[in-house]
């Protein structure tokens, strides 16, 4: 993340009043907080990153927010609708991913094929034993976002789909 | 020595077992469930998988998330702590199914232990006191009065199918029997549809004394002394010490040399404590073996200077007990152990809730064992141990007095603790003179109605 996302990041937390923001890319992490009682931002960076980050506003200064005021990139707001729209369909189990139902079968679905409730999309295997995992809603799928082959955990996202 | 180390639980043991494993050069990886996602043992393992959502029957009760973890990860052995599997026997045989080391007793001496009636037995052809009742079922009150007459009253009629406090009655002499008898039958019947009754010596104010033990797979076990947990609420201990002010160095060592037989006929292997009451005249009596590590392990390695966990993960690695420990099992000093609880101390009733002051105690004699941290939050779906703070001293006043001092220095803000409890009972006279007995705390709380 660089400066220029900070600051936006910033903008958001003031135009939006939200309390505190949370934002992972990758390996950098960013938490801003609002202080309630005293009207200034503070930018807690718990990861050390390329960049250092907006400096807190010295206590005893102005007290409205001093921050930047720059407008948020153009390609972020069509970005965050798209993905807002997006459902994703998340492992019920701990297991091994696999996007066929043989090493060397078909996969059971592809990106950009439709599916319906009730459709098999890949087998998680636990323990030897192979659990087949469902479709629960109907959409296009927009991205598989494991590997064949590798672990998931409980809650992992496995398919992003775009419902009807 | 184990390639890598999977802990099957959560809170402050996960990262006492992380501790014990990072001191042994072994990675490690921790399980969480969705509520624990911000917790300290996923932080410091070297790797951790997600298993399930908040409730335990779905995440670290699951057989299939936790060895599919293991296998995914490629941990060779499973430390299991205490509660949620480290007593479940078929958790312990489906690791050994699938080729992991369960860090614990093998499948069918965790099985023996658990079925109160046969370890009782088994210790009691080893020499081990138990406590003195009828022989099974009793047929009629007046068997119950025969019985009652060769063991000496009072004695306690208890349903052989139940438990709870129903279908009990304390008879204190031979003229009271046979109405006990038939009003415990009719609630024993009620409750849980079978009249039998059995009966037991019955201790009018017990202590909690246990011993620690650690044996290894080559029939060797040793025993580490005692501890005493009287001081509990509803069954569940609130501070524990070691040892116990009212067992003397001959009676520990007849019942350490008994123990050491016992458990070595038994085939146990790992750590355990076996437990006893102790009655007005310091006659202790058997009562169950816990086949895992307990919660207040602390205080033991604090006296004796081993380091039972490590034990237990050598142990389960093939280690010989002389090649764990220095020498014999010597004992020094006085450890102290308060249970600090999220809890409300008027009602009682669970706080969980976000921490937003922590500060820990610590100097001279001071241990702190716990998960909770500043911003960091106490679930409300499992138990509500905030930290274990134990303290050390050269005898037991010093011990005491260190309690005192650390409970005062000890900051939690953001949910309510039962540090003030702990505070008030370590001041009261008796606690001091070591008159203790598991109806202390009813007592102290009476006076306390009382006193309003």
């Amino acid at each position: 993340m660089d400066l220029k996302e900070i600051k936006e990041l910033v903008q958001v937390v003031i135009d939006s009043g939200v309390a505190e923001l949370e934002v992972t890319r990758g390996d950098s992490k960013v938490r801003i907080r609002r202080q309630v009682e005293a009207p200034r931002q503070e930018i807690v960076i718990p990861q050390p990153m390329a960049v250092a980050g907006q400096p807190a506003a010295a206590p005893g200064s102005n007290p409205a927010p001093a921050a930047p005021s720059e407008a948020p990139a153009q390609a972020q707001p069509k970005e965050k609708d798209e993905e807002e729209n997006l459902h994703f369909i998340k492992s019920p189990i701990v297991g091994t991913f696999y996007e066929a139902p043989a090493p060397d079968a078909d996969p059971f679905v592809q990106v950009g094929d439709h599916i319906s409730p009730g459709q098999v999309l890949c087998i998680i295997e636990s323990m030897k034993l192979m659990n087949e995992i469902e479709a629960e809603v109907s959409g296009t799928i927009v991205a598989k976002l494991v590997e064949n082959g590798k672990p998931v955990e409980y809650g992992q996202a496995l398919f992003s789909v775009r419902p009807d | 020595m184990f390639r890598k180390v999977l802990i099957a639980n959560r809170g402050e043991i996960a990262l006492r077992v992380i501790c014990a494993c990072k001191e042994l050069g072994i990675p490690t990886v921790a399980v969480y469930s969705e509520a624990d996602r911000n917790s300290l043992h996923v932080r410091f393992a070297d790797e951790a998988v997600c298993i399930g959502p908040a409730k335990s029957s779905r995440s670290y009760l699951d057989f299939p998330a936790i060895i599919s973890a293991a296998e995914l990860t490629n941990a060779d052995a499973i430390h299991p702590g205490y509660g949620f599997l480290s007593e479940n026997a078929e958790f312990s045989e489906v690791c050994q199914a699938s080729g992991i080391q369960f860090i614990g007793p093998p499948p069918d001496v965790t099985r023996l232990m658990g079925f109160k009636q046969h370890a009782r037995e088994a210790m009691e052809k080893a020499g081990v006191p138990i406590l003195p009742g009828s022989e099974g079922i009793l047929e009629s009150s007046g068997e119950a009065r025969e019985t009652a007459a060769e063991i000496g009253y009072p004695v306690i009629l208890k349903a052989a199918a139940g438990g709870g406090g129903r279908g009990m009655r304390i008879v204190r002499e031979a003229s009271e029997m046979d109405a006990a008898f038939s009003q415990a039958q009719q609630e024993a019947e009620a409750a849980f549809s079978r009249p039998d009754l059995y009966l037991e010596k019955f201790i009018t104010a017990p202590r909690h004394i246990e011993f620690q033990i650690l044996a290894d797979s080559h029939g060797n076990v040793e025993v580490f002394g005692e501890r005493e947990c009287s001081i509990q609420r509803r069954h569940q201990k609130l501070i524990e010490e070691a040892p116990s002010p009212a067992v003397t160095p001959e009676l520990r060592r007849q019942i350490s040399d008994r123990l050491r037989r016992a458990l070595h006929e038994v085939g146990y292997v790992n750590a355990g404590t076996v437990e006893f009451l102790m009655d007005e005249t310091g006659h202790l009596y058997f009562i169950e073996v816990n086949a895992r590590i307990q919660v207040e392990h602390p205080v033991t390695e604090l006296i004796t200077g081993v380091d039972l966990v490590k034990g237990q993960i050598q142990v389960a690695a093939g280690m010989k007990l002389d090649e764990i420990l220095d020498g014999p099992i010597e004992l020094r000093g006085h450890a102290l152990e308060c249970r600090v609880n999220a809890e409300d101390p008027e009602t009682l009733m669970p706080s969980p809730g976000r921490i937003t002051g922590f500060h820990v105690p610590g100097f001279i004699g001071v241990r702190v064992d716990t998960a909770a941290y500043q911003e960091g939050v106490i679930p409300p779906y499992y138990d509500s141990l905030v930290a274990k703070l134990i303290t050390y001293g050269r005898d037991r006043a010093e011990a005491i007095s260190r309690m005192h001092r650390a409970l005062e220095m000890f900051v939690i803000e953001g949910i309510r603790t039962s540090i003030p409890l702990h505070q008030r009972i370590l001041a009261h006279p008796d606690f001091h003179a070591g008159k203790l007995d598991t109806h202390f705390l009813e007592r102290l709380e009476q006076a306390a109605g009382a006193a309003d």
